[in-house]
């Protein structure tokens, strides 16, 4: 465990080769949210395979690039393509970009994903601002002796989406006239998706949307003293009682429908920033 | 850590070089958590050997838990205690966190104490309570299909939340006579080091725990299995409002656990002297 702080360091040098520059926010692109990237002014593109220590991505629609650069003046790096711990990646690697953020200068973690709605009250294509999450992913990346340089042993959970973020968004989705809500994510393992009676029980434990990312990323985040704000995106509706067999290509439409209205908003959230 | 023997070689080896710390094999074992500090004052220790030093043995890495088991007396009754557990969080296996159960059942021990700290979530404890553990929910994803259990010794296909009802009406009645308050409930074990966030402290409550930690019950599904008769006794030392933002201090934790440590004392002090042969 104590060796994660040096391969830390060994790939902030190599990505400071290629880009000196402090980000003042790590971006974390989910399912079809890709195109964010096109509203980067990309300084450097670097594929995971060439930093050293980064995993590289296994998923359909990912790619695996870290790209620096800046998003309307304000500095950032964003992984384009990311890792799931479906994909048999252990937690301690699917979180090492976000240390590397961090140790590059970023105290803001931006995350997105595509989630299952649970809320009946939501609608596909809909997005929800993380207000909170639960981890039933049966796994936590701070597991083994912890390194009190990166964080420290029990960090405290009260707030990991720092809720004025939360606020910030939400006032501009009215101002844009789009809906925005704010909700529970809960995170598993997957690859399967859930039956009908594990949805039932989520949403009886109190979640609002499934997915199977970004609770790992926002541990570290918060372990390593990070801000974040989390944006879902609803690409399809998991009523238990009204269950439709899922479909990837019609997921994927609605994430690149949601897109733009996503985009908007994570650019409004962060030309807040300084 | 010697990985590559066997587990049962392992506990032989330890058991071993235990045995000639005491004078008589102890029935008592304890498992020293916060809050149990005038339980581990109280005890008369002839030997306290550090984890280090015992063949086979894990390392604890628990900030504040020292690591070292105390051989000794309580009660006039030998007894063996372990100063510092090891958590699943550290990182250690499932046969290396619970390898003082299976070391305590060679030695003979019929009787376990396990002590711990948890948070509250049931709305109705104070900090400073105790609750006696009368059953726990295993969220922490760890199975131990694999993990051998002496049949000789084991009652397999026990359920595992076997919680002694003597011991635990024992302590309800010693409770009674102290005059302060014993709650009866159930503990949530989690794999951590995170402390909750409020969504999970809802949804602990709604699936029925009463309180949250993360220990315990990989030690309780073992011992059970090994069929010692077990008592739970957790310190609650905050009580979640996940409605309300507040963060846990350390400075709470210790004020609970100060107030808490006599009457864990008291408690096991009386079963211990019901029981004494």
């Amino acid at each position: 465990m104590l060796d994660l702080f040096d391969k830390i360091s060994e790939s902030t040098a190599y990505i400071k080769e290629q880009w000196n520059q402090t980000p003042k926010a790590g971006i974390i692109l989910g399912t079809g949210l890709g195109s964010l990237v096109e509203q980067i002014d990309v300084a450097a593109a670097i594929d995971y395979a060439n930093i050293p220590n980064f995993p590289k991505s296994t998923a359909t629609s990912h790619k695996g690039r870290l790209v620096c650069g800046t998003l309307n003046g304000l500095p950032v790096m964003a992984m384009e393509g990311r890792l799931h711990m479906y994909e048999g990646y252990p937690l301690k690697e699917i979180t090492l970009p976000v240390r590397v953020m961090k140790a590059m200068g970023a105290d803001l973690l931006v995350v997105s994903n595509a989630c299952g709605g649970l809320n009946p009250n939501y609608r596909s294509g809909d997005i929800m601002m993380i207000e909170d999450q639960i981890n039933l992913m049966g796994d936590n990346p701070l597991i083994g002796i912890n390194d009190d340089r990166l964080g420290p042993r029990f960090p405290d959970m009260c707030e990991p989406y720092t809720l004025s973020l939360v606020d910030r968004a939400l006032a501009i989705g009215r101002k844009e006239d789009m809906v925005v809500h704010k909700g529970v994510f809960v995170a598993v393992a997957g690859p399967n998706l859930e039956t009908r009676a594990e949805y039932r029980f989520l949403r009886l434990i109190g979640a609002d949307v499934v997915g199977m990312s970004t609770v790992p990323e926002v541990i570290v985040a918060v372990h390593s003293g990070m801000r974040v704000v989390g944006f879902s995106v609803i690409t399809d509706m998991c009523l238990a009682d009204a269950l439709e067999p899922a479909n990837v290509e019609e997921i994927i439409r609605i994430a690149g429908e949601a897109e733009p209205r996503l985009t908007k908003l994570v650019m409004g959230v962060l030309s807040e920033e300084s | 850590m010697n990985g590559k023997l066997p587990i049962s070689e392992r506990v032989q080896r330890a058991a071993d070089f235990l045995r000639d710390h005491f004078s008589s094999l102890p029935e008592f074992g304890i498992i020293l958590g916060t809050g149990s500090g005038v339980l581990a004052e109280r005890i008369q220790s002839e030997h306290q050997i550090d984890y280090q030093q015992i063949p086979n043995f894990p390392v604890s890495t628990a900030i504040g838990h020292a690591g070292s088991m105390v051989c000794g007396s309580l009660e006039q009754q030998p007894v063996i205690a372990m100063n510092g557990r090891f958590h699943l969080y550290e990182g250690h296996p499932l046969d290396d966190a619970t390898i003082a159960i299976r070391v305590m059942h060679e030695l003979g021990v019929k009787y376990l104490f396990i002590t711990n700290a948890s948070g509250g979530v049931n709305p109705k404890f104070k900090s400073g309570d105790i609750m006696l553990i009368d059953s726990h929910i295993d969220l922490m994803c760890r199975t131990s299909a694999g993990t051998s259990v002496p049949v000789a010794h084991g009652r397999p296909g026990m359920r595992a939340d076997q919680y002694d009802r003597e011991m635990a009406e024992l302590s309800r009645s010693c409770a009674r006579q102290n005059d302060f308050v014993l709650h009866t409930g159930v503990y949530g074990g989690l794999l951590g080091p995170n402390y909750e966030t409020r969504a999970e402290y809802r949804m602990l409550r709604r699936i029925g725990a009463d309180v949250a930690g993360m220990s315990t019950v990989p030690e309780v599904n073992l011992a059970a299995k090994l069929g010692l008769r077990i008592l739970g006794l957790s310190v609650v030392t905050n009580v979640a409002k996940p409605d309300v933002l507040s963060e846990t201090t350390g400075q709470e934790v210790i004020d609970a656990a100060e107030l808490a440590a006599p009457r864990v004392y008291e408690i096991v002090r009386t079963v211990i002297q019901h029981f004494a042969a």
